[in-house]
């Protein structure tokens, strides 16, 4: 059997004396799409930040392709470029146009030439359906374009993971569906994802694994038509009565 | 006294007024130059991860906030040269455009890495973790991504920094700068002109400070726009 994508053992975090995660033990597949759910407060983005070390762990490892990215001597940067990360707040770069954004990191990097990045950045943005936007400001955007150029930002940097954190939580209900269509087209083509979310619709049709988390534990995992229809812990029973 | 006298005492104070404006205007403008690079080093001391680094940029700081300019340009011209003396027992004499040049710019550079420290920490802490997670290092995501956004933020802050330096540039007459109040005292002592001598000085002061007053508010306007 191939080793795991993520393999996270014995996941702790704490911020001075609270513990927000508290023992956090999952293994994620190469192309798998993993959907994380749970009340807000859980530690879903604490979690999620782990994984690309935006915090430092407490105690626990992680390896990706087995490679630690949690040891001391970690070539962080190296790490992430391979793990693209999409916000709830975007994040866009507000004082550079849609393709210098999309341009930055691989020219920055010296992955690519400027010409190279140019043509990568409007072949994303046509694929994300923004072809027409490439000299546009973040600013002029919706927010479910910015979310969308978010997505081709990170996907600039040719990542074989994408963690998402409530990537539509921010958005107008109007604009949810053509972002989380971006993502699914994603999820079709292979890739690995880590999806923190409340979208139960996608999570139920896009998503291999459903994983509730509730006070820093993973409490259930699995598919998710059987987690939502039947789900084992109390606690994953109550969160589902309120948002299905 | 009558208005065209005081126009007419122009003419004679021109000279002077000219003298001493040139210095006052060197002095400050040099002083801002090396206040600038002062400023984004010590800022970035300040919020570097090193304690050691923090803790010199802290230091300094608070001895620059804690006293008087007045008292920092005596230490600067007369306290540091008598230590030093004391120190390598042969004479030591600091030239007193230099002697003013260090105190300015060490008072406006602790001024303005505190005005960079607060737009760098008023940019979104997004920025900061979006640039990272693409593998771009800390220090690119500073110049590129950072520093960029805080800089258009500072700029009324850093306009309105050049008006109080110039301003605070007077107290140099005090360690004997010829700067345009060391002139101008100078003046009133061979003529007994006071009126005419400080209203005159009084409005070459307030024709540089509104003009800086002028553009600090046009790129405010502009970057609400
Ligand atoms: N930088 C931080 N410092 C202190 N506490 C934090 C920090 N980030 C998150 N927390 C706390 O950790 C807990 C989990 O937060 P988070 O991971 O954002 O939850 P979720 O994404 O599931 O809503 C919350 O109680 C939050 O207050
Ligand atoms: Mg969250």
């Amino acid at each position: 059997m191939a080793e795991a994508k993520i393999k996270v053992t014995g996941l702790t975090k704490d911020f001075g004396d609270t513990k927000v995660l508290k023992g956090i033990d999952i293994e994620i597949d190469a192309g798998e799409v993993v959907c994380v759910i749970g009340p807000s407060g859980s530690g879903k983005s604490t979690f999620l930040r782990c994984l690309n070390r935006l915090e430092e762990v407490t105690s626990g490892e992680i390896l990706i392709d087995g490679e630690s990215i949690t040891s001391k001597d970690a070539d962080v940067d190296r790490i992430r470029r391979h793990v693209g990360m999409v916000f709830q707040q975007f994040n866009l770069f507000p004082h550079y146009s849609v393709r210098r954004n999309i341009m930055f990191a691989p020219v920055d990097q010296k992955l690519k030439t400027p010409e190279q990045a140019e043509a990568k950045a409007v072949e994303l943005l046509n694929r994300v359906g923004l072809g027409e936007k490439v000299d546009a400001k973040p600013s002029e955007l919706s927010g479910g374009q910015q979310q969308r150029v978010a997505i081709a930002r990170a996907l600039a940097m040719e990542p074989d993971i994408m963690l998402f954190d409530e990537p539509t939580s921010a958005l107008d209900p109007e604009m949810v569906r053509e972002v989380l269509d971006v993502m699914k087209e994603l999820a079709h083509e292979g890739m690995t994802m880590v999806v923190v979310t409340h979208e139960m619709g996608f999570a139920r049709d896009v998503a291999d694994r459903l994983v509730f988390v509730d006070d820093g534990q993973i409490l259930e995992a699995g598919d998710p038509h059987e987690v939502m229809s039947h789900p084992a812990d109390e606690r994953t029973k109550a969160f589902f009565s309120k948002v299905l | 006294m009558n208005l065209s006298s005081l126009l007419d005492s122009f003419e004679q104070l021109s000279p002077m007024l000219a003298a001493g404006l040139a210095t006052t205007l060197q002095v400050t403008i040099i002083s801002l130059v090396v206040a600038m690079f002062l400023g984004v080093l010590v800022c970035l001391m300040h919020i570097s991860k090193v304690r050691v680094l923090r803790g010199i940029a802290k230091f300094f700081i608070w001895i620059i906030r804690g006293t008087p300019m007045l008292v920092q340009a005596f230490y600067i011209y007369f306290a540091l040269p008598q230590l030093i003396q004391l120190l390598s027992g042969s004479q030591f004499r600091i030239d007193v455009f230099v002697a003013s040049l260090i105190t300015l710019s060490l008072n406006a550079g602790a001024y303005i890495s505190e005005i960079f420290r607060g737009s760098i920490e008023s940019v979104d802490k997004g920025q900061m973790e979006a640039s990272r997670s693409l593998g771009v290092s800390y220090s690119s995501s500073m110049r590129h991504i950072i520093l960029p956004q805080a800089v258009r933020i500072c700029l009324p802050s850093l306009v309105n920094q050049c008006i109080i330096t110039l301003k605070d540039s007077t107290i140099l007459y005090a360690i004997g700068l010829a700067e345009v109040m060391y002139q101008a005292k100078i003046y009133v002592g061979r003529t007994m002109e006071s009126f005419a001598t400080y209203t005159w000085v009084a409005v070459c002061f307030l024709l540089i400070t509104s003009v800086l007053m002028l553009v600090s508010r046009t790129i405010e306007k502009r970057m609400r726009a």
